[in-house]
C-alpha cells in the first residue's frame, strides 16, 4: 500500500532524478574519454610538449618557388626534418623513414604533410631540392631560404646546423645538423619531437594518437 | 668465393710456415649501397665484416672503380645533432664481426662514375693494415622499408 502523497512526490521528483542520472552518466562518460585520451598520450614514443609552442613568422621558399611559412603549416599535421641533399647517411635514412610513415598512415589521418628543410641553400638549388624530396615521395615538400630566414625558424625550435669543412678536399664541406623529426599541429604549433634513431611504426602510431586526442 | 680465393692464395705460405690457418680471414657479407636520388653526388654503403681467422684484423681503407673517392665514416648523434666523423681504421677481432649500418659506420662513396640504379652491382675493395686486399660486390638497393631492423638504439 502506497499513500497517494508519496506517489505525487515521486512524480514531482522524477524529472530531477532523470536529469541527475543523465548528468552524472554524461560526466562520467566525458571524464572517462578525457582521461583515457590523456592516458593514451602518456607513453608516446616521441616527446610531446604539454604546452605546444606557437611559431614566430618566417619565410622560406619551396622548390616550386612558392612561399612557405606558418600559413603553410596551418590546417595540417606536419612532420619536419632539417638536412641537406648531399648528406649520404642520416638524411636519406630519415627520408626513407618518413616515406614509410606516409605509406603506413596512408589516409587514416587526414591532412599530414612532410617537409624537408634544407640548411644548405648554397648547394641545394630548387631543382636539386625538388629531385631529392620527390624521389622519396611525390607529395613531399622541400623548402629552404636565406641563412637569415632559416635562422628565424631554427632558433625558435632549438634546431642546430653548422658547416664542417672537409680537410681532405678544400672547398667541400659537410653539415652537422639536428637529427630529430619535429611535429607541428594544425595550428602551426611545435607539438612534439622525435629523436634519432627513428622508427616509422613509432611515428605513425604517435601521430594517430595525437590526432585523435587533438581537441 | 672470396674466402676460397684467400685460402688458395694463402696456401703456399701456410704450407711453408707449417702452421694451420694462422692469421685473420676477412669476409664481407650483405654489402649494399643505398639507391639515391639522381642528384646525389655522395652515396652511403653498408656491410658486415667478418673475421673468421684466429688473429685480429684491421680494415684501413676502401676503394671502388665506380667512384671517384671512397672513405670510411661514422655517423654520431650527440645531443640530437648528427655529425659525420672519418674513420681511420676498423678493427675486427678474431672470430668477430663488425656491422656497418644506417646511422652508424658506413662507406662514403663520392661522385659515382655512372648512374647507379636499384639492382646494379658495384665492385669494391677493402684494404687491411697488412696491405692485403679483398674484392667484393655491393648491390644497389633501397633501404629496407624503414630500417627498423637496422636502427638499433645506441
Amino acid at each position: 500500500m502506497t499513500k497517494p502523497g508519496t506517489i505525487t512526490l515521486a512524480r514531482r521528483l522524477l524529472p530531477f532524478i532523470v536529469a541527475t542520472v543523465v548528468a552524472v552518466a554524461a560526466g562520467l562518460w566525458v571524464s572517462d574519454r578525457y582521461f583515457n585520451r590523456q592516458a593514451d598520450l602518456a607513453d608516446l614514443h616521441g616527446t610531446r610538449f604539454s604546452e605546444p609552442r606557437a611559431l614566430q613568422p618566417f619565410t622560406l621558399t619551396d622548390y616550386k618557388g612558392r612561399p612557405f611559412g606558418t600559413e603553410q603549416l596551418k590546417g595540417k599535421w606536419s612532420f619536419v626534418f632539417f638536412g641537406y641533399t648531399n648528406c649520404p647517411d642520416v638524411c636519406p635514412t630519415t627520408m626513407s623513414v618518413l616515406k614509410s610513415v606516409a605509406s603506413r598512415l596512408d589516409n587514416k589521418v587526414p591532412g599530414v604533410q612532410y617537409v624537408f628543410v634544407s640548411v644548405d641553400p648554397e648547394r641545394d638549388t630548387p631543382e636539386q631540392l625538388g629531385q631529392f624530396v620527390t624521389w622519396f615521395n611525390g607529395d613531399f615538400i622541400g623548402v629552404t631560404g636565406t641563412g637569415q630566414e632559416l635562422e628565424k625558424l631554427t632558433r625558435q625550435l632549438g634546431v642546430i646546423y653548422m658547416r664542417v669543412p672537409d680537410e681532405k678536399s678544400p672547398g667541400s664541406y659537410t653539415i652537422d645538423h639536428s637529427a630529430s623529426v619535429l611535429l607541428f599541429d594544425p595550428d602551426a604549433r611545435f607539438h612534439a619531437i622525435f629523436s634519432a634513431p627513428l622508427k616509422a611504426a613509432d611515428l605513425a602510431e604517435d601521430l594517430t594518437r595525437l590526432a585523435n586526442a587533438y581537441r | 668465393m672470396n674466402r676460397i680465393l684467400i685460402l688458395l692464395l694463402g696456401l703456399p705460405g701456410l704450407l711453408l710456415s707449417g702452421t694451420l690457418l694462422a692469421g685473420s680471414l676477412i669476409e664481407v657479407q650483405q654489402a649494399w649501397i643505398r639507391e639515391a636520388p639522381p642528384t646525389s653526388r655522395v652515396l652511403a654503403g653498408y656491410m658486415t665484416i667478418i673475421n673468421t681467422g684466429d688473429s685480429p684484423a684491421e680494415i684501413t681503407g676502401i676503394s671502388s672503380p665506380d667512384f671517384a673517392k671512397a672513405e670510411l665514416h661514422r655517423t654520431r648523434v650527440v645531443n640530437g645533432v648528427a655529425t659525420m666523423v672519418p674513420v681511420e681504421s676498423i678493427p675486427v677481432p678474431a672470430g668477430g664481426r663488425v656491422l656497418l649500418e644506417p646511422g652508424g659506420m658506413h662507406l662514403m662513396l663520392f661522385d659515382p662514375a655512372r648512374r647507379l640504379k636499384r639492382g646494379d652491382r658495384v665492385r669494391l675493395q677493402v684494404k687491411q693494415s697488412d696491405d692485403t686486399t679483398l674484392d667484393f660486390e655491393a648491390r644497389i638497393t633501397r633501404a629496407p622499408d624503414d630500417n627498423d631492423a637496422h636502427n638499433h638504439p645506441r
